[in-house]
């Protein structure tokens, strides 16, 4: 396959995500710009302009009418895809680490970074499909995380019942999206390696967090037990889960300071990774950027994946036959005997 | 009708006014559908200079049905925003195709490489998998180092080994021979069995073959590697051409060497090449002095 290389930012990516049908890629990155591709050939689509900082997160809603995005501004905006028009800004006192909209796209949601004298706050809006309605000032619900430490990710479970965050510690919480009450915790990474990344599946009833510990672990929402483990050889920044029926799972991550091998300096070195998410063995290596990969997202209809990475590069990646048809013996039997 | 052929400008061909319309009026295009499901449409048009050009075209239509999201057909009509504004469609130059990655999920998969040379190391796999075994000493299927005969039919291969009696001492060990390597002893290249030093050369024995290189001297100037290497791949074929330039003007230095893969055809090229004119200059070939040992 022929990576398409994006080039539309100056500074390292922050985060990748695809549109619902995959046909819209969006990134973000340090250098304050908000970038929107088509996913089939790269063109670019256009550039949301605004934030006065690093951005650190982007989501786009299901029906891909609304983008939302934070940054190191302490802000968070929503955007009218279609046009570029800034609908809303909302201020807080520190920066936004993560947005979020639920499945419905009825809800968005925010984390504030812990600060000296601020505590680590999931903000949650409801939000009306139409742009043109304004959207709330008023945050629907808030939750102050006080006892655990920082949060570094949250999502939406299915059908908005859980809010599932990740810490700093690599440990794993359980909030109920209506009273915002505390319902559990998983210590599932290694203590004090952080949780840098939150992926759901599509349906979102198990999600995929991915740590500094180097290992990526696949969680149930309802009861946060640890259902597999993907071991790497390298912290890992993101993890994501390929939709039905390929039974794959992506990291990424990567050191900077790599060890000098003599390989081909036109490609780079740093690699995602593929794994088989029932068998947790590794089935492949895609290798291209110059720097760590900060982000990886996986087009829902299946068909590619795209990467942002440290050396502000999106590289897209459609795929070829041979990871279709790819089964593993067990796979391959049990098939054939269903058929019979 | 004779009026309203006068009034068209541009005309040089009024000595036709017989007969008008062949002159002005550029037939229809006509099409014609061929065997193998093409059409061939044949036109004519008045170029810039005026005039006139017959097209041949041979056109192979097909329809290509192709299932889309009506949503995502909705977006692809969106006018470009922000940066992209009044850019034409299509990838700008924020866009670039990166380098062919062959990814293969497999089983097993080990990192660190491996895959990338999958392909060549499979090749080199069977390669010495074709490859004959032949042991030098008995001429059996196995590597020689791994032959059963060593000790007694390794003797007959002496050569120059006599030195071997200075290795792990002991006049005993002589009637071993001189391979040496029947006693486990190490035995130095310049003493093995064999003349001096064969196919142990850097670069490989067939590389530059002294006695297949020919030495040109009073080559012009202006001369390049690649018309040596045409005049003389005539004779036979040429492993290497080197070129003495001069490392600041880059012209030639006036003197030139070419190997050959096969010695007859040096000796060849050497006796026709010799005396012939290239340039202004008279070339001289004769075979080149072996290399001496600085």
């Amino acid at each position: 396959m022929r990576p398409i290389l994006l080039s539309g930012h100056e500074r390292a990516l922050t985060q990748v995500k695809f549109s619902k049908e995959g046909d819209l890629i969006f990134s973000v990155s340090k250098d304050h710009v908000v970038c929107a591709w088509y996913s089939a050939n790269g063109e670019r689509f256009g550039a949301y302009k605004g934030h006065q900082g690093a951005l650190w997160t982007v989501d786009v809603d299901p029906t891909t009418t609304l983008l939302a995005t934070g940054g190191a501004d302490n802000t968070m905006r929503l955007w009218e895809v279609r046009t570029g028009k800034l609908l809303k800004t909302w201020d807080y006192a520190t920066s936004v680490k993560r947005v979020e909209f639920s499945e419905d796209g009825r809800q968005l949601l925010a984390v504030t970074e812990k600060r000296t004298g601020q505590l680590s706050t999931v903000y949650i809006y409801d939000i009306s499909p139409d742009p043109s309605e304004p959207a709330p000032s008023e945050h629907a619900l808030r939750i102050v995380v006080d006892e655990q430490p920082r949060v570094t990710v949250a999502g939406f479970s299915y059908l908005n019942h859980f809010i599932i965050m990740g810490h700093e510690d690599g440990s794993v919480s359980q909030w109920d999206a209506k009273s915002g009450e505390h319902i559990k915790d998983n210590y599932s990474h290694e203590d004090g390696m952080q949780v840098s990344d939150l992926q759901w599946s599509a349906d979102r009833t198990y999600f995929l967090t991915a740590s500094k510990d180097k290992t990526a672990k696949l969680h149930d929402t309802a009861t946060l037990e640890v259902l597999k483990t993907y071991t790497a050889d390298t912290p890992l920044n993101s993890a994501a889960i390929c939709p039905d029926p390929q039974q794959y799972v992506i990291l990424g991550g990567g050191q900077a300071a790599m060890d000098v091998t003599t390989t081909s300096q036109r490609q780079g070195k740093f690699e995602a990774r593929f794994y088989h998410k029932v068998f947790e063995e590794e089935i492949g290596r895609v290798r291209g950027h110059f720097g760590p990969l900060n982000s990886v997202a996986v087009d829902p209809t299946g068909k590619c994946y795209c990467s942002g990475g440290e050396d502000g590069y999106v590289r897209v990646h459609h795929f070829d036959p041979p990871y279709f048809d790819f089964q593993f013996e067990v796979e391959r039997e049990a098939r054939a005997e269903s058929r019979i | 009708m004779a009026t309203a052929v006068q009034n068209t400008p541009g005309r040089t061909d009024w000595a036709e006014d017989g007969e008008p319309e062949l002159a002005s009026v550029l037939p229809q295009p006509v099409t014609t559908k061929n065997k193998d499901g093409t059409e061939t449409v044949v036109s004519y048009y008045l170029n810039e200079a005026g005039k006139k050009v017959k097209r041949t075209q041979r056109v192979r239509r097909t329809v290509v049905k192709k299932r889309e999201n009506p949503r995502v057909a909705e977006r692809r009509q969106w006018a470009k925003m922000g940066p992209e504004a009044n850019k034409p469609a299509g990838p700008g130059d924020t866009t670039t195709l990166g380098e062919n990655i062959i990814f293969r999920p497999q089983v097993g998969f080990k990192a660190g490489g491996v895959q990338e040379k999958a392909p060549e190391e499979e090749k080199k796999n069977d390669a010495l998998k074709k490859m004959q075994i032949k042991c030098r000493i008995c001429s059996g299927d196995h590597f020689t180092t791994k032959c059963p005969f060593k000790d007694s039919m390794a003797a007959p291969e002496e050569g120059t080994g006599e030195g071997a009696g200075g290795e792990g001492g002991g006049d005993g060990i002589d009637a071993a021979g001189g391979l040496g390597s029947t006693t486990g002893a190490y035995v130095p290249i310049h003493l093995r069995n064999g003349r001096k030093g064969e196919g142990e050369r850097m670069g490989g024995k067939f590389e530059r073959d002294d006695l297949a290189t020919l030495r040109v001297t009073n080559v012009s100037e202006l001369a390049e590697e690649q018309d040596l290497r045409d005049m003389f791949e005539r004779h036979g074929r040429v492993t290497r051409v080197f070129l003495a330039k001069d490392r600041e003007t880059g012209r030639a230095k006036g003197f030139a060497f070419v190997s050959y893969a096969d010695r007859a055809d040096a000796a060849r090229a050497c006796e026709r090449m010799d005396g012939y004119g290239f340039g202004h200059l008279i070339l001289r070939v004769e075979f080149a002095k072996k290399a001496d040992g600085k």
